[in-house]
């Protein structure tokens, strides 16, 4: 036997002492399997929500598993608001404040998707409050009273909304490992060492906040929450980190550099939006910057905005940009 | 079913098809618990991410059926690399929440009485702390080899050449000699 040989026997039979006992053994299989079951079961009613609302789902179902990835990965670049400087006062707690988009290919979400699949992740994400699930409630002033939002807005020109809903807010720490966002910036083609060694164990806190969504017989859906809150270290330079998420997201070390360099990462919240799935459009919206999207397949369009300190979202089934920054217009 | 491709047995399970999600659980339920518990060494979180594992599968299908209906896929190499990942992370998420650099300890499932036990369990807790300082092909090719997969069966489910699994499973296991004697367990 060579030495090679022996080194691997040595390690084989050392690992052997992890083998599980008789006690140890898994539940049968069927009754695992029965739980599984269960599961899928679950995960396909919660899909069924509203016709836009699966549309947005079921055509955004690769762009909600990257942008989690990409959440996680990122989670500070992603939300740095402009309070930055002004926020001496809360040294490090930033809110969203604008949104971008930039446009990424199908290969590339199929890379990223892969990546995702393949359960590498960039450290340990801690729920430390599980944001609550859509409840229904009866009218706008229960909304109100349940979610501690003082400045509900509706859309009067299209009636009572036909249902209304509230969520529970939620918070989470994600405790960045260097080793495994490294692992995963490489296996997309980026460069890992666009990470540095210092964001190793940073960590990242979330806050969301309560919601409330309100849908038309129509379809329009509209959503308010108070704008989210990052925390993370001083000593995180997001325009490195955006420049990293922006080879992630498929641009070439030049692009990105540039690109980078060209996007105030204090205030810009950055959505990647799949080529095959939505072309978009900065827009003004109710008075201020926001970032429509219109879906390729002519389902409608979406708007996204910031405005004194809550973020809204609106979906208009069938509609077009004009019709949608004009609904927007007539928020009350 | 042996006779289903991977890439058919996938579009099957992305259309609903039961059946052949239940001949894909039967096939590999056990071997990819007995990979996660070997990294995990808790038989419920062990079938937590075995669960876990599996609904990736079936998302994984099912998103397969929308997106990338021609691309080739090898289910099974697919099921032990993220079961993997997933045990991976978990030893290495409890190592960073418990002692950075330090003797990385199960999580408890009540207190062995015999002093032979808790050797034992000394013994298993430097070698899952020695594992979660490889890296994660490595581990996954000790393991898999441990648990006398092919050396084909390896190489898929790594994604390197058949070729070269012997000269990584080398390194691997030198790597995890050092790692184990950085622990100063001795056996």
């Amino acid at each position: 036997m060579t030495q090679q040989e022996k080194e691997i026997r040595n390690a084989l039979n050392q690992l052997s002492i992890l083998e599980p006992t008789a006690a140890e053994a898994p539940h049968p299989a069927g009754q695992m399997l029965a739980r599984v079951r269960q599961e899928i079961d679950r995960q396909e009613e919660d899909r069924l929500i509203t016709r836009f609302g699966r549309f947005m789902m079921n055509n955004n179902r690769r762009y909600a598993t990257v942008t989690l990835l990409l959440v996680l990965l990122f989670g500070a670049a992603f939300s740095f608001p402009a309070v930055r400087t002004a926020a001496s006062d809360f040294l490090g707690m930033f809110r969203v404040q604008k949104f971008a988009a930039i446009s990424i290919s199908p290969e590339q979400i199929a890379i990223l998707q892969r990546v995702a699949e393949e359960g590498l992740t960039p450290g340990e994400l801690e729920i430390i409050e599980e944001p609550g699930e859509l409840v229904p409630v009866e009218s706008l002033a229960a909304a109100q009273a349940q979610t501690g939002l003082t400045n509900t807005r509706t859309l009067p020109g299209l009636g009572a909304p036909a249902e209304i809903w509230v969520a529970d807010g939620g918070n989470g720490r994600l405790t960045v490992d260097l080793a495994g966002a490294r692992a995963i910036v490489a296996a997309t083609g980026a460069d890992p060492l666009l990470l540095p060694d210092s964001l190793d164990g940073a960590q990242v806190d979330v806050t969301v906040f309560a919601g409330i969504q309100q849908q038309w017989a129509d379809g329009t859906m509209l959503m308010q929450t108070a704008s989210p809150v990052v925390e993370y270290p001083d000593d995180v330079d997001p325009t490195v980190l955006g420049e990293a998420l922006l080879q992630v997201l498929g641009l070439n070390e030049d692009e990105a550099y540039r690109l980078a360099r060209s996007i105030d990462w204090t205030s810009t919240v950055l959505l990647p939006i799949p080529q095959d799935f939505a072309s978009f459009n900065e827009v003004t919206v109710d008075g201020v910057s926001g970032l429509v999207l219109n879906s390729l397949s002519g389902e409608g369009s979406a708007s996204f905005w910031q405005k004194d300190g809550v973020v809204y979202l609106l979906l208009g089934p069938g509609m077009g940009t004009e019709d949608l920054v004009s609904l927007a217009g007539t928020l009350r | 079913m042996t006779t289903l491709t991977d890439n058919l047995l996938l579009e099957r399970i992305g259309q609903g098809d039961a059946a052949s999600f239940e001949a894909a659980f039967h096939q590999h339920y056990d071997r990819v618990y007995g990979l996660l518990f070997r990294l995990v060494g808790n038989r419920a979180e062990a079938e937590d991410l075995a669960q876990e594992v599996f609904l990736q599968l079936y998302n994984h299908a099912f998103r397969k059926k929308l997106f990338a209906r021609n691309r080739e896929h090898n289910v099974s190499a697919w099921l032990y690399r993220v079961a993997t990942n997933m045990g991976y992370n978990a030893i290495r998420g409890r190592q960073r929440r418990w002692q950075r650099n330090t003797v990385l300890v199960p999580d408890p499932q009540g207190s062995p009485a015999a002093e032979k036990e808790v050797e034992q369990q000394e013994m298993k807790t430097a070698v899952r702390t020695a594992l979660a300082q490889l890296k994660p092909r490595q581990v996954q090719l000790l393991l898999m080899r441990q648990m006398a997969f092919s050396y084909a069966e390896c190489a898929a489910a790594c994604d390197v050449a058949p070729g070269s699994v012997g000269t990584l499973l080398v390194r691997a296991a030198k790597a995890f000699r050092e790692a184990y004697e950085a622990e100063g367990i001795e056996d």
